[in-house]
């Protein structure tokens, strides 16, 4: 039977996200402990955790690398409501023969956002050394760096509104001069009422801001996690949407349509997978965008691939803790739950009958240890928050809620058009 | 209420027992599904069953329980009742009978209902009760269920007429009503009750006052004591869930209001500041993981997590309970049924550059594949396939169709092949194209022509015989120049000017690589009939297990070209049967009815040269202009790359490559062809530039240095036909003069003077000296000869490679390097070295790192 390699966390609270670098040779991970961690790849594909800093004083929910190109640099989110920047340096320790210890220090705090920082990701290099921000008071805000060698100057360059909290962002990495940098957000808002969750900013040249082009109406959901496919020159854009399914999303640009003020994309739904019962977490793309892999509350990493024009199909199943659930043929059935009546005439006390899920991991798992509650007096930077409300919902992290019936015993509809 | 509320409990001492109650209180155990599921078990889970052990009816008003908490093999209960006793009791017979602690009852002075029943989890012969109101009797009574064991008869536990009654310890809350009660975990002596639905009291019972700290709340229902922290207090009312810190007691420091109302609502003993809860007619469970749960600062704000789950329960439960040591483990229960879930932590992933796929397995470890296993083999994943491509070399090969056969792909292996053959015509000159190396059949009959889209020379029909049937039989076919030139394009090579005279050697190839079917297609589709049949018999003779060659053979001997003959007729019918595309085509075209080819047209099994060369053979100018608009238009729709051969490097070439690389993310083909095929114009074009940086990028990622700089040269070098070789980026110049160091040298080099023989020589000449000002060049830093000398011993200078190395001034390692920042530097082969093992630069002053500068270079710091 199969099983993934695996490395020992030491993250001593839930882990909210891992990044490669650029080369996939490092690795940067974050959890609610408020540590973030760095791992190195040995020549042998060991894996040795190499740096452990507490890096906020809250949850920290997102770690992202910028290209290698500015240096060893991180930038985190965290619920303490600042994002940061770190970089990575030699110390100037100079023992004999010292080569040189490397730590992490921060270059900068972003502290500009009153409510939980839910996702920060680094623009593609092409535009120069850019961070996007979002938090969940529903603020995207872009930070520059002027000076690429001078990482502790950020500038708050846009700030734009979203209206509703928001949980998510990804850059467009495509390269093409022809489109302009675009950003989608998304909005772990659950009332549908409220409309589309992903939208769609551009920056305009002319107008030097960024305005709204689209809003993907089809999705009501809360959405939980978004990612573009790498373009590859490609004549649409794919994104990829961590809603109560999984959904792909070709954002196609219309050509002179900026002039005449109409939309400016058509957006359409390529698949929708529902196999991960109501909530899923997280997706991602391969490097060349043609098979995207996702998580969700059933415990399971899908990989998904098209098979040919959009005939997406689920390609592996691997449970959470690294066995493989099945074989991407009878990838289908597997998901299909048990329906069964158990009746027991024996000692009649009563009638049981229940529908249970394909669950089967939990007995090996630890006690999880304690966690430090953050009882440090650290004060925050900003000012009280007005008109706080009661319920303290973070959407920045995946949690969201549905108001669904349970779950029926899934006939898997692979693949809607 | 008719039916009593179901209520659930995990056992806190045995890991696979719980009890439920309602009616009566059931006893299960738990354990994994076997192939046989006994009839007396309860499926509870898709791996779980419960068996249940035992049942207790003899309580019939039961309010509460809890469960003794000490380990002992049996479970002994607290029972509150609706009369206010507190039973103790036990499924059956067990140890706790000779401790005679079995059937004993504790008895208020006043009955009322009991609310709210806890052991103390530390002294375990403490017991408290919270009662309902009954006038100004205390409702919160302590009992030591240990003190009046000698005072009492033994009792069976059935035996319910118990009279003598035990005075408890303790006794607080004056005509208040306890709704609900908890002991706090590290203070054995302290709990904390809900009253009177308007407070939270907090009770040290070594302190004759007792009450040590109130609070207004109106939330006082299921209050329970965070099992990682003391301070932290849950309780709930209505659709309000409140957590409050005990040393911070004025007010909640968190309220969660909920949709609807809270039904229960529990601390998750497993995870920390997570809570459960389930609310009124909602089939959900939801999780609230508190944050920053911070009380120093006003500042310090906290807040919940929220998250939905939806275990696979059928009917909204009406309880649940932790598991008290598997994490995130719940059993929940409803009229219905029990449900075994466990709550699935978040799962975050990444995809790396390297075809790394990660995700957390909970807080404990990642779990990761990567390209070499197995199921990631399953995954055909281009990226993996480009990768090992690029590593190859593929692209690069200097022979266009051996970049082909690197690619283990015949549709590629296709096209590159078609490349060779297009660019080998131009340049032999058999099809005149200056401007464009690899012209497609489009552009030859000059289709694409903007001034008249149709053709611009007419062809003539001639009338061929069939010429080895002896008969005198003509087909009618067409012929131009522009006609020949195309088929060749399409590899049907003809002798100028001669009818008939197919190139054989073409047809041998294809017979030696066993494609009989199609030599004999071509064959017959150049009319000669008695060439096929030979070729059938010969194939029917090598490949033993397609035998029916020979039955094929026979049917086409026996031709007629009359129109109702039975053959023809035979034909039409059985062709469909043949299961060769090739096959079938040959048979319809002997069958075609007034120059209709459509069977032969549209056979999609047949490559498309091979079509499009018959379109060309048989179709009249209109015919075939239409045919090839529409295949042409077909193949670019679908990405085919063999549409190639109709357009030809062209901007519809890079509309179907690019339809290609949407279909399978083949980044790295649609590169390379354009960078080896693309005319220097086209290449400017957005999406070309596109793909071209998305494959440089790509090949960054991986670390391919070497082979992202021949990509570069070979990108140049296609550029470089018009414009200027790559401008130079780095000098070395002479600190005293300024000039250009390795320019004079060059110089040198090609005049032949007296540096001439520098490169051939085995015994290198030095050249320490600046060739224009001649003051020494600098020193390197690792073994201070001034640069110009050699770096080493040269162990075989009579070498092999003489030829790569002549064009060469001098061997990289004894070249120039220097760190960009503090200018220090010598040998490249001598700083290699340095490196390798140092991060400080090697001049003794300078305290800079260069190395570690550099970003992609790592060194093995602090590995052990």
């Amino acid at each position: 039977m199969f099983e993934a390699h695996s490395i020992n966390a030491e993250h001593k609270d839930l882990i909210h996200d891992i990044a490669y670098d650029f080369y996939g040779q490092r690795m940067a991970t974050c959890s609610s402990d408020q540590f973030v961690k760095v791992w190195d790849e040995d020549e042998h594909e060991n894996w040795h955790l190499t740096a452990s800093w507490k890096a906020h004083s809250g949850s920290v929910w997102k770690v992202t690398w910028a290209h290698p190109e500015f240096g060893q640099v991180l930038a985190t989110c965290s619920f303490d409501r600042t994002a940061a920047v770190w970089e990575e340096i030699v110390g100037e320790g100079s023992g004999p023969g010292e080569r040189g210890m490397r730590h992490w220090i921060r270059r900068t705090n972003l502290v500009d956002s009153r409510t939980s920082v839910t996702d920060v990701k680094f623009a593609p290099k092409t535009l120069g050394l850019l961070l996007a921000t979002c938090s969940s008071d529903g603020v995207v805000r872009i930070y520059e760096a002027p000076d690429a060698m001078n990482l502790s100057q950020w500038t708050l360059q846009h700030d734009i509104t979203c209206k509703l909290p928001c949980s998510c962002l990804a850059w467009n990495p495509s390269l093409s001069r022809l489109h302009p940098p675009m950003i989608a957000v998304g909005s772990d808002d659950a009332s549908p009422s409220n409309g589309g969750k992903v939208f769609i900013y551009e920056y305009s040249e002319n107008a030097r801001r960024w305005t709204k082009t689209d809003t993907i109406a089809s999705i009501n959901d809360a959405v939980h996690d978004i990612a573009f496919a790498p373009n590859l020159g490609r004549s649409y854009h794919t994104l990829a949407v961590a809603t109560k399914d999984v959904r792909i999303i070709s954002v196609k640009p219309l050509p002179d349509s900026a002039a005449n003020g109409q939309a400016r994309f058509e957006i359409s739904t390529l698949a929708q997978f529902d196999d991960h019962y109501c909530t899923v977490w997280r997706v991602c793309w391969n490097i060349m965008g043609t098979i995207l892999a996702s998580s969700g509350d059933d415990g399971c990493v899908r990989l998904w691939k098209d098979n040919y024009i959009n005939n997406w199909k689920c390609v592996a199943v691997l449970k959470g803790d690294g066995t493989s659930a099945q074989s991407s043929d009878n990838a289908t059935s597997a998901t299909q739950n048990s329906n069964h009546t158990a009746v027991q005439p024996a000692l009649s006390t009563t009638r049981y009958q229940r529908i249970v899920p394909t669950i089967s991991m939990m007995a090996e798992m630890d006690k999880v240890i304690q966690a430090p509650l953050s009882m440090n007096s650290k004060k925050y930077q900003t000012s009280s928050i007005k008109g706080r409300s009661n319920k303290w919902v973070m959407p920045g992290i995946p949690s969201e809620a549905y108001f669904e019936p349970p779950p029926p015993n899934i006939a898997k509809s692979k693949n809607k058009k | 209420m008719n039916t009593p509320r179901l209520e659930i409990q995990w056992s806190p001492i045995h890991s696979n027992k719980f009890i439920t109650w309602g009616t009566e209180i059931c006893l299960y155990e738990i354990a994994p599904i076997k192939d046989t599921v006994r009839p007396s078990c309860i499926k509870v889970s898709d791996t779980t069953v419960a068996h249940l052990l035992a049942t207790n009816s003899s309580h019939n008003y039961v309010k509460c329980i809890d469960i003794y908490p000490i380990a002992e093999p049996d479970i002994l209960l607290a029972v509150g009742q609706a009369n206010g006793r507190v039973v103790l009791t036990t499924f059956g017979p067990t140890a706790y009978d000779s401790l005679g602690l079995t059937g004993k009852e504790l008895i208020p002075k006043h009955a009322r209902q009991c609310n709210a029943v806890a052991w103390n989890p530390v002294e375990s012969n403490l017991l408290i009760c919270g009662l309902d109101k009954y006038r100004t009797d205390q409702s919160l009574l302590l009992w030591d269920v240990h003190r009046t064991t000698s005072n009492t008869e033994r009792l069976h536990h059935y035996n319910t007429g118990q009279t003598d009654s035990i005075r408890p310890l303790a006794e607080v809350a004056i005509s208040e009503t306890v709704h609900s009660l908890a002991w706090f975990n590290n203070e054995p002596k302290c709990s904390v009750a809900g009253v009177n639905n308007k407070h939270l009291k907090i009770i040290d019972f070594r302190d004759p006052v007792k009450i040590v700290n109130t609070t207004a709340a109106k939330s006082v229902f299921n209050l329970a004591v965070n099992p990682h922290n003391d301070y932290h207090l849950v309780s709930h009312i209505d659709n309000l869930i409140t957590i409050w810190d005990t040393r911070y007691f004025e007010k909640p420091v968190l309220t969660l209001t909920q949709a609807r109302p809270v039904l229960k609502v529990l601390w998750c003993p497993t995870r920390h500041n997570l809570l459960g809860s389930l609310q009124k007619d909602s089939g959900t469970l939801h999780l609230h993981d508190i944050q920053h749960y911070g009380v120093a600062g006003e500042d310090a704000e906290p807040g919940a997590l929220e998250r939905i789950v939806s275990p696979p329960w059928t009917t909204t439960p009406t309880s649940f309970s932790w598991h008290p040591t598997h994490v995130n483990r719940l059993l929940a229960i409803s009229p219905q049924g029990l449900t075994d879930y466990t709550v699935y932590e978040r799962i975050t992933l990444n995809w790396s550059t390297r075809s790394h796929l990660v995700w957390n397995h909970a807080s404990k470890s990642y779990k990761y594949i990567c390209s070499n296993d197995n199921i990631y083999k399953g995954l055909n994943d281009i990226s993996i396939l480009s990768n090992r491509r690029a590593l190859s070399g593929y692209g690069l090969l200097p022979e266009l169709s051996q970049n082909g056969e690197l690619a283990e792909d015949d549709t590629l292996k296709n096209v590159w092949q078609w490349l060779y053959l297009s660019r080998s015509l131009v340049e032999d000159g058999t099809i005149p194209s200056p401007d464009n190396k690899h012209p497609g059949v489009r552009t030859v009959l000059k289709l694409d022509d903007p001034i008249t889209s149709t053709f611009i020379t007419k062809s003539e029909i001639v009338h061929r015989p069939w010429a080895d049937i002896g008969s005198n039989i003509t087909a009618k076919t067409y012929r131009s120049a522009d006609r020949d030139k195309a088929l060749q394009l399409c590899g049907w090579r003809f002798e100028k000017d001669t009818n008939a005279p197919y190139n054989n050697l073409f047809l041998e190839r294809l017979e030696r690589e066993g494609a009989y079917p199609r030599a004999t297609a071509i064959s017959v589709f150049n009319l000669c009939l008695r060439q096929a049949i030979e070729i059938l018999n010969r194939g029917a003779s090598k490949m033993s297990s397609s035998a029916n060659f020979n039955i094929v053979a026979m049917a086409l001997s026996g031709f007629s070209e009359d129109k109702n003959s039975m053959w023809r007729e035979l034909c039409l019918r059985s062709r469909s049967q043949l299961s060769d595309p090739y096959l079938r085509a040959t048979f319809a075209f002997l069958t075609a009815d007034n120059d209709t080819y459509e069977n032969v047209l549209n056979e999609n099994g047949m490559a498309v040269e091979d079509r499009v060369a018959f379109a060309l053979m048989f179709l009249s100018d209109n015919n075939l202009y239409e045919y090839l608009q529409n295949l042409s238009k077909e193949l670019c729709e679908q990405g085919n790359l063999a549409g190639m051969l109709l357009t030809g490097a062209s901007l519809e070439g890079i509309q179907l490559l690019n339809k290609y690389l949407e279909i399978t993310g083949d980044v790295q083909s649609c590169s390379l062809i354009s960078i080896r095929a693309l005319s220097p114009t086209l290449l400017e074009e957005n999406q070309v530039q596109v793909w071209i940086e998305s494959y440089r990028n790509l090949l960054d990622a991986w670390k391919l240095w070497t082979q992202r700089a021949h990509f570069d040269i070979a990108m140049k070098s296609s550029i470089n036909d018009n414009k200027s070789a790559v401008n130079k980026q780095m000098y070395v110049s002479c600190t005293y003069c300024g000039k250009n160091v390795c320019a004079s040298m060059q110089g040198i080099a090609r005049t032949r003077g007296p540096f001439g023989r520098l490169g051939s020589t085995s015994n290198k000449l030095k050249m320490t000296a600046c060739p224009s000002c001649r003051k020494p060049l600098p020193r390197c830093a690792i073994c201070l000869m001034h640069m110009g000398t050699v770096s080493g011993l040269q162990i075989n200078p009579t070498n092999s490679n003489r030829n790569e190395e002549e064009g060469k001034l001098t061997e990289f390692n004894d070249w120039f390097t220097w760190c960009q920042s503090c200018r220090h530097g010598g040998h490249a082969s001598h700083l290699r070295n340095w490196f390798q093992q140092h991060s400080e630069c090697p001049v003794t002053s300078c305290n800079c790192r260069c190395s570690s500068l550099d970003a992609s270079s790592k060194i093995k710091v602090g590995a052990t």
